[in-house]
């Protein structure tokens, strides 16, 4: 969905406003809140206390009433010195991290968003937005963060766009706002198809395919740890060694897996991404070793594990051609 | 409107006991303010209504119908009359009814604006020592419900479990503390503009008057009414006096002056009000003086008798009564010269002697026929008439009592009082006394006012009360004009002129001290009243004449106001950029030196370290960067090689930085 505030190009008087307001550009990261970037308006509730205030003081200043008359000019003090307030409680904030793990397209992206700043002024309740998605930001000896959530679409880079700090403390009468419009966007992997075939297992004729000892063979010894079954405890090799000794068997391990872009030929190029996303996972979840061939690279892999799926769904996102479905 | 209420978040308990004890605050000192049966009704349903509300959530439709009933209610007990007590019970009124209402955090704010007009309606109805402390306290309470709320909003859990009652008591004394900085940092502007903001000299619009008019003088009287004035201790003026002090017989303080008596109640005449005042011989003694009038609803100002002339827009009529254009409902203040008068309207006009000697047919028969048979006995002449005043004089002193407990009068009021109860205070006193002079044949009028006055000792001047108020006769005499007659003084001199400094000479040592105490507390009021309650248009054109500025005009004060504000608010400003401020002086130096490097393109990145940046720095142009090398290694060392580093090589490190500029040597560096 998009946000009135956080994509740049939109039309109407608010948008335009918008592209005046700092920064006008992706920034890197650290970024500092200083006075050239934070904006104060007041709320509502300020309007109604303004209205309130005037009243006020029309009314004192006519029947020339000293303590009422004081009394809106005290509160109107106040209210000045709660602008003054809120603009501190942004000032001097420092952005140094936008980051978030990456997600399946379609899924939202929780975006973490590290803060810090000096630990004398307390700061607490701020408000981070990201289009219709807010966190609260409460620094605690100096550093915080909060996780908002960003909507994604398609794979690929998917730039956060701006995100908004803001806060009506104290009084609630203003608010205090600053953007942050980090550079560095956030992988999207590609959505894995919904329904679709197995994974490509029978093969034979793959290149890789390579037998594991069967399953009951010992594969080696090892010391005993809290938790382990007592049925695996190997009692005669502990007996010799005078220290508990476990066998640990190998799981029977099937041949690699390939995932081929060009097996799919018969699909169009997003349903093979998909599928091919899909066919990461699920060798994954099988803890299968799988390698992914993709045209114009280097295969990537036979492996497994967290940085190898990365490694293969980061390539299959970063494909040319991602377009928002 | 449905989208934002369903936005806006649920008031939690806290934040709904803080709305309505900070609302409730608020109206306790408007309800002391308003007659004591409505402020229990509007206090009561107020506290009901809150009690109800923190405990469920109430139905929406009653509210209008009760609403409704209050306003009613209210404004029949007014009888309809809409005026300033009325506006400000309506007021109290909707308060009461609002915390019903109090779901979420829009609700909370509604009910904290409004809350914060009561100490306002207050301050219009009353400005004492209470009313003020108590409408600070409910604003400072508001504050900090506005804080709470605003915590509720920003949906910050805080440091510590919010229900555990310890840290609520530490959240109550942060939120003070908050609060009481915001004031701070905005009360530099608020005291600019109110002292030099360019105040009206005549209201846009009059002030409405009350409904209920409190005790005080009025233009009529009759015997009886002042029964609860005159047990009214509170100030009425405070008079400080430059020069001679007047002896304690003779502070008579002139008031309304009645001529017209219909039986009952002497009131003032309208159209004598309307003529110049009468001529005078002034005697040789004249007291001059600064008298200050507390706040009442009405418009007559009161002077040491005679004065000798009316201050700037105040009018004097014939008979040396003096009215001010619109009721004194702020504390005012004039300075007037009074002299007793030789001769007090020498000549009296037969128009107004045939008013002053009118009286109604069918009243007071037998006073009537006393008059007739003391002037037969008396004769015809000056002389004979005053030896008739000093006879009616000796009579009461002879058999008349002084006493506040009267009966209430019958149709022949003052045959009652002559011949029958013989006992009374000053308002009997003097309308019979009246009437006897006029049966007489003796021209003779009522006069209104305070007598005595009790000297405070801290600040040298006189406080007349509200129970000093005092009624006493003038007669009109050949070659003497009007002559002062005081009946009440002849019977119950210590009623007219003892006053409370005579209280501790009687032994009381106890009521010494607190005589003492409550000297100090008038003086201080009195004080307080000088430097703000009477800032007015006039005071404020001569605010600057400790300066040798007189009468500041209206461009001037806007000028001074616009300077005054400006600095205020620069400071204000001053506290943001200290606020941004780098407070390492080093760190500061060292960004500085960057920001000189920046405008040659080549400033340093964020994320680059003080070395590489330096190299870099160096490598792109090695004569503008002479120093910066040997700079940022001690940077460098001061930044992560020891935080205990030892402060003067700290300092000698801002130094040097600051003297660093790219592509000059420093003199320290560079010894050729």
């Amino acid at each position: 969905m998009r946000s009135r505030w956080t994509e740049p190009g939109g039309r109407g008087p608010a948008a335009r406003l918008q592209l005046l307001a700092r920064p006008r550009q992706p920034e890197p990261l650290p970024v500092e809140f200083d006075r050239r970037r934070i904006y104060v308006l007041p709320t509502w509730f300020g309007l109604f206390f303004l209205l309130l205030l005037l009243t006020m003081g029309v009314g004192a200043l006519n029947y020339n009433n000293n303590p009422a008359l004081l009394l809106a000019l005290v509160l109107a003090g106040t209210a000045l010195a709660s602008l003054v307030s809120a603009h501190l409680q942004l000032s001097g904030l420092v952005v140094h991290a936008v980051n978030a793990e990456p997600v399946a397209a379609g899924r939202p992206l929780m975006l973490r968003v590290h803060v810090r700043a000096d630990p004398r002024r307390p700061r607490r309740g701020l408000r981070v937005e990201s289009g219709d998605s807010a966190a609260v930001l409460s620094l605690d000896r100096g550093a915080g963060d909060a996780t908002v959530e960003v909507p994604t679409t398609v794979r690929g880079w998917r730039h956060p766009g701006r995100l908004r700090i803001s806060t009506t403390r104290p009084l609630g009468l203003a608010r205090a706002w600053s953007w942050v419009w980090p550079e560095k966007p956030q992988l999207v992997y590609p959505a894995p198809e919904a329904h679709g075939p197995p994974l490509p297992l029978g093969a034979g004729d793959n290149v890789q395919a390579r037998l594991h000892p069967a399953g009951d063979d010992v594969h080696h010894l090892r010391p005993w740890r809290r938790g382990d079954s007592r049925r695996a405890i190997a009692w005669k090799p502990s007996a010799r060694r005078d220290s508990l000794l476990v066998r640990e068997y190998e799981e029977p391990q099937g041949a690699d897996v390939v995932l081929d872009w060009d097996e799919l030929s018969a699909l169009p190029r997003e349903a093979r991404i998909q599928r091919l996303a899909r066919w990461v996972d699920e060798a994954e979840r099988d803890q299968r070793r799988y390698r992914l061939v993709l045209p114009g690279q280097a295969p990537i892999g036979p492996g497994a594990g967290p940085a190898h799926r990365h490694a293969c769904l980061r390539a299959l996102a970063l494909l040319p051609g991602a377009v928002e479905a | 409107m449905a989208r934002r209420r369903k936005r806006s978040p649920l008031l939690d308990g806290s934040g709904k006991r803080w709305t309505l004890a900070a609302a409730g605050a608020c109206l306790l000192p408007l309800l002391l303010q308003l007659p004591g049966h409505v402020a229990l009704g509007v206090g009561g349903l107020g506290l009901m209504g809150a009690v109800v509300s923190l405990r469920v959530d109430l139905p929406a439709w009653p509210r209008p119908l009760l609403a409704l009933a209050l306003f009613g209610l209210v404004l029949a007990n007014y009888g309809f009359h809409f005026g300033r007590d009325t506006g400000c019970a309506l007021l109290a009124a909707m308060l009461a009814i609002k915390p019903m209402e109090l779901r979420d955090l829009r609700d909370a704010r509604s009910l904290l604006g409004f809350a914060l007009f009561a100490p306002f309606a207050t301050f219009l109805l009353d400005q004492g020592p209470l009313s003020l402390v108590l409408g600070l306290a409910g604003v400072v309470l508001a504050l900090m419900a506005m804080l709470r709320v605003s915590e509720l909003e920003s949906m910050d859990r805080g440091p510590a479990p919010p229900d555990r009652p310890e840290a609520e008591a530490r959240g109550a004394w942060r939120r003070l503390r908050i609060a009481g900085r915001l004031v701070a940092v905005g009360l530099p502007l608020a005291l600019a503009a109110f002292w030099f903001f360019p105040r009206m000299a005549s209201p846009m619009w009059g002030v409405p008057d009350r409904a209920v008019a409190r005790p005080g003088l009025s233009d009529t009287m009759s015997p009886g009414e002042w029964i609860d004035l005159m047990s009214d201790d509170s100030p009425a003026a405070r008079v400080k006096f430059d020069g001679p002090v007047p002896g304690p017989h003779q502070m008579y303080w002139r008031g309304p002056v009645m001529l017209d008596f219909d039986g009952r109640t002497w009131k003032r005449s309208e159209w004598l009000a309307g003529l110049p005042p009468a001529q005078v011989v002034p005697g040789g003694q004249s007291f001059s003086y600064e008298i200050e009038i507390e706040p009442t609803d009405r418009r007559h100002v009161v002077a040491l008798d005679l004065p000798l002339a009316a201050p700037a827009d105040v009018r004097m009529s014939r008979d040396f009564s003096m009215t001010a254009p619109r009721p004194l409902s702020q504390l005012r203040r004039f300075n007037l010269r009074s002299a007793p008068p030789q001769a007090f309207e020498p000549e009296l006009p037969d128009m107004l002697r045939r008013l002053a000697l009118r009286l109604p047919e069918g009243f007071n028969p037998r006073t009537r026929e006393l008059g007739l048979q003391w002037r037969a006995e008396a004769g015809i002449g000056p002389a004979a008439d005053e030896a008739i005043v000093r006879r009616a004089l000796q009579w009461v002193t002879d058999e008349f009592a002084y006493t506040m407990a009267t009966p209430l009068p019958g149709r022949h009021a003052v045959d009652e009082f002559l011949f029958d109860q013989k006992a009374g205070f000053c308002e009997h006193y003097s309308s019979a006394f009246a009437v006897l002079l006029r049966a007489t044949g003796i021209p003779a009028r009522v006069v209104t006012g305070y007598a005595g006055g009790y000297r405070n000792r801290f600040g040298d001047y006189w406080i007349i009360r509200q129970m000093d108020a005092h009624a006493w006769v003038e007669a009109w005499l050949d070659g003497r004009g009007w002559v002062r007659v005081d009946p009440t003084a002849a019977v119950a001199p210590e009623r007219i002129f003892d006053t409370l400094e005579d209280l501790p000479q009687a032994g009381f040592d106890v009521f010494g001290n607190m005589a003492a105490a409550r000297d100090l507390g008038d003086w201080l009021r009195r004080g307080w009243n000088t430097a703000f309650l009477g800032f007015d248009a006039a005071r404020q054109r001569q605010l600057l004449a400790p300066l040798g500025v007189r009468d500041l005009g209206v461009a001037q004060l806007v000028i001074l106001f616009s300077a005054l504000g400006g600095l205020a608010l620069a400071w204000m400003l001053w506290l943001v950029a200290r606020g941004e401020r780098e407070r390492d002086p080093v760190l500061r130096a060292w960004r500085r030196v960057g920001r000189r490097y920046a405008r040659l393109g080549l400033g340093p990145e964020p994320h680059e370290p003080a070395t590489a940046w330096a190299g870099r720095v160096v490598a792109a142009d090695p004569a503008a960067a002479k120093d910066l090398a040997t700079l940022s290694a001690r940077f460098t060392d001061w930044r992560y090689a020891g935080r205990k580093a030892d402060p003067d090589a700290a300092l000698a490190l801002a130094r040097d930085l600051d003297a660093h500029r790219p592509g000059r040597r420093t003199a320290l560096e560079d010894p050729t």
